[in-house]
């Protein structure tokens, strides 16, 4: 975090007035709670807001990379156009590991080949970080990987204290916001107060042993034992792949419309561990073992793209392990390759 | 800090193909047809030899194709299609004056380096059944000048002899002579056939090359690149001096999709064309 970005307290009542108040002219995305499930999803009154983490299914990277999005149209008189929609959207109370999978998100999708669909949305966004004091739930290993901290990828953090948070804006984005709040001073005690709280609620849950090192760990360890032990048991249904916040790997396939005068382009999310994932003209399949696909999809997350991102491309929300029938985790895989044995 | 998101490249018309004319259209085999393609617009597709296009028929879907010429300054190029899915089955299907669509060109060819780095040498290409096709865009642009280089051998297997793709132009060049060779196989002849048989690597043996002054290209089905390399490393020839065009999936040709996907490497980007010192270590390349 930035550390000389401005501190502000606001008190609770005072966080949901502001945000009635945003409400009246954006649409504001928001931790909710419908039919029983808790997920991010678009509020219409504050009262509506969740301020206390329970585990979603879906990581808000939906609303930037949406589960199937049309990205070309075209006419049967020949006329092809991108199609690239995008409105401004307040993304509230977005937890430190999911902040670290938007980051990721922005640079695969910010890279040389800039992605306009999913810039359009992202760059629209305001993203208010809602820091966590400690783990949400037995699944989840944010620690294991440090991504129980957040250093960007947010417009505004904030920090509960009792019954007020503390406040950084630490963009342009976030101090334009955060004037339709009533806010107070504050000072670098307080958050220094939260981060101690913070500590003590993460006291002895370590990181991963030799966790900056892992791309090698993970590279002389291709054919460890436990690729064989832990994919034997996968069902390859891809439901890991559906609930990660870094997964961004998609298929493309185009819809006519049933008149045949029109048609789309639409891309969807697709999964390294399916088995037709990696398959070519011809059936030559060049991940055609559930095993190998396994390895793929957890190197890719602690090997070839942490390596891009300097960072743990798992951030340990502990989604895929939830999503699991078949009680597959990256945590379990990475201990037992570095034979930690876990906190 | 003004900003939380930090973007390098930002390209509206990333996914949007543009449009192409079939112009010329030539049934090789009952599997695989040639198609001319003119760029509408009339710019020129720009390519490097070994780089592809993602081919577009609007309704179906999109495929990445080679380009089969080499680079040229008007706006025309030359794919080589096997019918063996959505949209290559559809390809089939249509005419000349036909509207397709494209994008690209993508992936890392043989650029300037590359084709520097082969001046002077003896250049051996190994092409096995379509896999003359991405070949054919720098075997056409080094023939016209093969002075240029000390040798060139030319070494192309298919499974049966009506197979073989590019008939007339394999005519010319058994018929170049010179500092050209071409060598054909088939893996099961036929009574047409006087040529060798046996798979692509029983003619390697038959070519005389130095192995200090030899730059070897290699495409072909996946099978083949393994029995290829043992045999061209097994006559000591430099991992460094021989380079491979290879296949994947891919969805969007720009490092996103995931598809195409060796390890760590996109086959988009890094490739398709690889010198295969960099990716000796890849346990997915072959």
């Amino acid at each position: 975090m930035n550390e000389n970005a401005e501190v502000l307290l606001i008190s609770k009542s005072d966080l949901l007035a502001g945000i009635d108040k945003v409400l009246a002219s954006h649409k504001v995305a928001a931790l909710t709670t419908k039919e029983e499930r808790t997920l991010y999803d678009f509020i219409s009154a504050s009262s509506e807001i969740e301020l206390d983490y329970k585990p979603t299914v879906l990581s808000p990277k939906k609303f930037f990379f949406p589960q199937d999005e049309v990205i070309v149209e075209y006419t049967d008189d020949g006329k092809v156009t991108a199609k690239i929609d995008a409105e401004p959207m307040i993304l509230f109370g977005i937890r430190p590991c999911d902040i670290n999978g938007i980051k990721i998100l922005d640079e695969a999708f910010a890279d040389s080949n800039g992605d306009p669909n999913y810039l359009a949305k992202r760059e629209k966004a305001v993203i208010i970080g809602m820091d966590c004091k400690a783990i949400c739930d037995e699944n989840a290993f944010c620690y294991k990987v440090k991504a129980n901290y957040a250093h960007s990828g947010f417009d505004v953090m904030l920090q509960e204290q009792g019954d007020k948070y503390v406040v950084q804006a630490v963009t342009d984005k976030g101090r334009e916001f955060m004037k339709n709040f009533n806010t107070t001073a504050g000072n670098q005690s307080d958050v220094e107060a939260f981060l101690n709280e913070k500590a003590e609620g993460f006291k002895d849950k370590t990181p991963f042993k030799d966790l900056d090192k892992l791309p090698e760990v993970m590279a002389a360890n291709y054919n460890h034992k436990v690729w064989d032990e832990e994919s034997s048991r996968c069902l390859s249904c891809g439901s890991c792949i559906m609930v990660c916040p870094t997964c961004y790997c998609f298929d493309v396939a185009d819809e006519l419309a049933l008149s045949l005068k029109k048609g789309e382009r639409i891309r969807r999310w697709d999964a390294c561990m399916l088995s037709s994932f990696a398959e070519v003209a011809g059936n030559e399949n060049f991940r055609e073992d559930k095993k190998d696909r396994l390895h793929h999809r957890i190197s890719r997350k602690f090997d070839y793209l942490m390596k891009k991102h300097g960072q743990s491309v798992c951030v340990g929300c502990g989604r895929c392990v939830r999503a699991c029938l078949a009680n597959i985790s990256p945590k379990t895989i990475v201990e037992k390759i570095t034979c930690d044995k876990g906190e | 800090m003004c900003e939380s998101l930090k973007i390098v490249g930002k390209n509206d018309d990333l996914y949007l193909p543009e449009p192409a004319r079939i112009i010329e259209i030539k049934e090789f085999t009952p599997q695989e047809k040639f198609f001319r393609v003119e760029i509408l617009s009339g710019k020129s597709l720009g390519h490097m030899p070994g780089q592809f296009v993602q081919v577009s028929i609007l309704g179906i879907g999109e495929a990445p194709i080679s380009v089969s010429s080499p680079p040229s300054d008007d706006n025309k190029f030359d794919l080589c299609v096997r019918a063996v899915g959505n949209v290559t089955n559809k390809l089939h299907t249509l005419k000349e004056n036909d509207i397709i669509h494209i994008r690209g060109p993508f992936g890392h060819g043989f650029d300037n380096k590359i084709l520097e780095k082969m001046e002077g040498k003896e250049l051996l290409f190994i092409a096995g059944g379509i896999g003359y096709v991405p070949l054919r865009s720098l075997i056409n642009k080094v023939l016209p000048q093969s002075d240029k280089y000390k040798k060139v051998s030319i070494l192309y297997g298919c499974k049966t002899r009506p197979e073989r793709m590019y008939q007339d132009e394999l005519e010319q060049i058994h018929n170049l002579g010179g500092n050209v060779e071409l060598l054909e196989t088939v893996d099961n002849g036929d009574d047409k056939w006087n040529g060798n048989v046996g798979v692509i690597t029983t003619l390697i043996p038959k070519v005389d090359f130095d192995i200090n002054n030899t730059i070897a290209v290699i495409c072909g089905p996946p099978i083949m690149y393994k029995f290829v390399l043992q045999s061209l490393l097994g006559r000591n020839l430099p991992k460094e001096s021989i380079y491979m065009s290879l296949e994947r999936r891919m969805k969007c040709g720009v490092g996103k999709c995931g598809h195409c996907q060796m390890e760590g490497v996109y086959v988009c980007q890094e490739g398709p064309v690889f010198n295969y010192a960099d990716v000796q270590n890849n346990e997915e390349v072959l």
